[in-house]
């Protein structure tokens, strides 16, 4: 909480990130945003995040896959869902594969906030 | 195509609407008052009912049989009676050869003149008592002949009875000769006469039954073939329209009989079911659009909630840093606000527009237009599944004319058919692709995915009502076979290609308009 986190936000929807990256950096976090799962795995790769909010449907690489690569090769970072509300039970079955929460859209970033700090505050897996 | 009995039967359900009717007028509201037209003219017409017929033909048969009969109750008595005038000719020809043998013996041995009076007599009696059957078959003057011949002799016996001179006696005898002569010569004739009459009635009662039973064949074979013609072809015609019915093809039977029969009620019945089938298929399709717009409307709620998103993460982040915002960054803001706001309202328009009632409307239309809005409607669908939605559409499309409704709900059924094929498919793609080759009467529309594949032995069932493969309250099976009733609404055909493991093609042929030069 000290500390400035690292924090990832992937969506295919601009605005998200256009939004969040001034809204979270006030809060006192680094962010990153990018629009694909492809670039942010291979962002991923290279350097570490703490927290990575990731939207679950998109083309071609989506949410799960990169739950997935969190889960197999960072696990002590954590995956924070953004679902839409008709598939909130794939969210459920994404927490067990790992992800550490799931936020519906619509949302506001303050609801984003709130999840994010209950993030940082549990220990690493 | 008419028939002999005058009814009217389109075939080929694989030809465009246009060219299968000649009678039959092409859409709904015209076809049903010119069948209400149709109605009041058959009540004008002459009613000649089968049952009518058949009564007809059945009385004609008992009439001649009862003939038959009555001829035979007639000649039966006839007959009788001729062997009885038969034995009367035989009796008074033995008669008349007992007097002369009396007489022959009188005249050889002197006795036995009494008795050849007595036969005499009965001879007389004879012609007497009979004579009205007697001048049935002979004249007046053959029989007056007779009796006065058998007078004449009876008189010279009596003579001779009488006592007599030598003389006298060679005189009598001279006479009793003659007559004598005469009259066994009638009565043989007499006799003869009447067996070759009874032997003429015989031959006729011989004959006459044959030609009787032949007349009679002819009759039957009449009333036969009236009644095949009649009733059997049209109720073989009546079937294969139902069949046709059956298969989907609702032309009106028209009716051109020249008289007004049951079989002309049961086809202006059947017209009139048709009307109500057409009703139900319209509800059908309208039911089935339905369940396609509850299918659609996840994939268009979900995909709302992306503007909404984005309008709630702009608007409050606006709220948050408002006091600090250049006023440039805020109008942006703002401006990716109305954006969104006017992306929703496209989405919700969109399926809105797809899930309106509207009356029937053949426009003409861009096919480029109406997949892309079909492709649009079904797009969060596939990205659900991951499917790929891939078009490959040439420029210069012929115009089509049709209904807007009816030809995006076509492609949409399709296009989540596909969708529903390749959920399990881990890289759906469909591909939607135009042919319109030049000169040709059609636009090939096809629509292929790449999934499990239809069997051979399925592909002609699918297009069925009711019929689908998937679990129990997934598909109501009314897809394809509403697709089907559209297609052929709208004057083209749909082919299926498709083999297990290789994907498969729908093909849908709507017909181009073309403009006489």
């Amino acid at each position: 909480m000290n500390q400035k986190l690292k924090i990832m936000v992937v969506d295919d929807e601009a605005i998200v990130g256009k939004r969040l990256k001034p809204s979270l950096e006030s809060s006192g976090y680094t962010v990153e945003t990018f629009g694909d799962g492809r670039s942010a795995i291979a962002r991923l790769a290279k350097e570490r995040f703490d927290i990575v909010i990731t939207d679950v449907r998109m083309d071609d690489v989506d949410g799960i896959q990169i739950l997935e690569y969190v889960r197999a090769n960072i696990p002590q970072t954590k995956v924070i869902l953004i679902t839409g509300y008709a598939s909130v039970d794939l969210a459920r079955r994404a927490l067990d594969k790992g992800a550490f929460d799931f936020i519906a859209k619509p949302f506001k970033p303050g609801d984003l906030r709130t999840v994010i700090e209950k993030a940082a505050r549990a220990p690493s897996a | 195509m008419t028939d002999d009995s005058g009814h009217t039967m389109n075939k080929a359900p694989d030809r465009p609407r246009e060219s299968m009717c000649v009678y039959a007028p092409m859409d709904a509201t015209e076809c049903k008052s010119a069948t209400a037209d149709r109605h009041t003219g058959i009540q004008q017409r002459a009613c000649f009912p089968v049952r009518l017929r058949l009564i007809l033909a059945f009385a004609t048969i008992f009439v001649y049989c009862a003939g038959v009969t009555l001829w035979t109750i007639y000649v039966l008595p006839a007959v009788h009676h001729k062997i009885r005038f038969l034995e009367l000719a035989d009796a008074y020809r033995h008669e008349t050869a007992q007097m002369r043998r009396f007489e022959k013996n009188y005249f050889l041995y002197g006795t036995h003149l009494q008795d050849a009076l007595l036969h005499t007599q009965k001879a007389r009696s004879i012609l007497a008592d009979n004579e009205a059957d007697i001048l049935k078959v002979m004249s007046r003057g053959r029989l007056t002949a007779m009796q006065k011949s058998l007078a004449s002799y009876a008189a010279g016996l009596q003579k001779l009875a009488g006592g007599h001179s030598p003389e006298v006696r060679a005189a009598v005898q001279h006479r009793l000769r003659k007559y004598g002569h005469r009259l066994t010569a009638d009565a043989d004739a007499f006799s003869i006469q009447e067996r070759r009459a009874l032997d003429r009635t015989f031959s006729l009662l011989r004959t006459g039954p044959l030609i009787l039973l032949a007349v009679l064949m002819v009759i039957l074979f009449a009333a036969a073939w009236h009644i095949n013609r009649k009733i059997v072809t049209a109720l073989g015609r009546l079937t294969d329209f139902t069949e046709r019915i059956a298969a989907g093809d609702y032309t009106r039977i028209t009716l051109k009989k020249t008289c007004r029969d049951e079989f002309t009620q049961l086809a202006t019945a059947m017209n009139q079911m048709i009307d109500e089938i057409e009703k139900r298929q319209e509800i059908l399709v309208q039911s089935h659009k339905i369940r396609a717009i509850g299918n659609l409307v996840a994939g268009v709620a979900h995909e709302l909630n992306n503007p909404l998103n984005n309008i709630l993460l702009t608007a409050v982040s606006l709220q948050e840093s408002y006091a600090d915002l250049p006023p440039a960054k805020a109008l942006e803001m703002l401006a990716d606000v109305v954006g969104e706001t006017e992306r929703s309202r496209e989405i919700v328009r969109n399926l809105l527009d797809f899930a309106r009632q509207r009356e029937r409307e053949i426009k003409c239309l861009d096919l480029v237009e109406m997949l892309g809005r079909a492709i649009r409607l079904v797009s969060s669908q596939a990205r659900m599944s991951k499917i790929r939605i891939e078009t490959c559409i040439p420029d210069n499309l012929p115009p089509v004319h049709s209904d807007r409704q009816l030809l995006i709900q076509l492609f949409v059924n399709l296009l989540l058919n596909a969708v529903d094929a390749l959920s399990q498919n881990a890289h759906g793609r469909i591909a939607v692709t135009v042919d319109a080759p030049t000169q040709a009467e059609y636009v090939a529309v096809s629509i292929t995915d790449n999934g499990p594949g239809i069997p051979r032995r399925l592909q002609d069932r699918i297009f069925d009502p009711f019929f689908t493969t998937k679990p129990e309250g997934r598909g109501t099976g009314l897809g394809l076979s509403v697709s089907r009733n559209i297609i052929e609404q709208l004057g083209g055909f749909m082919r299926v290609a498709s083999e297990v493991g290789k994907g498969a093609t729908f093909t849908v042929y709507l017909p181009v308009t073309r403009v006489p030069h």
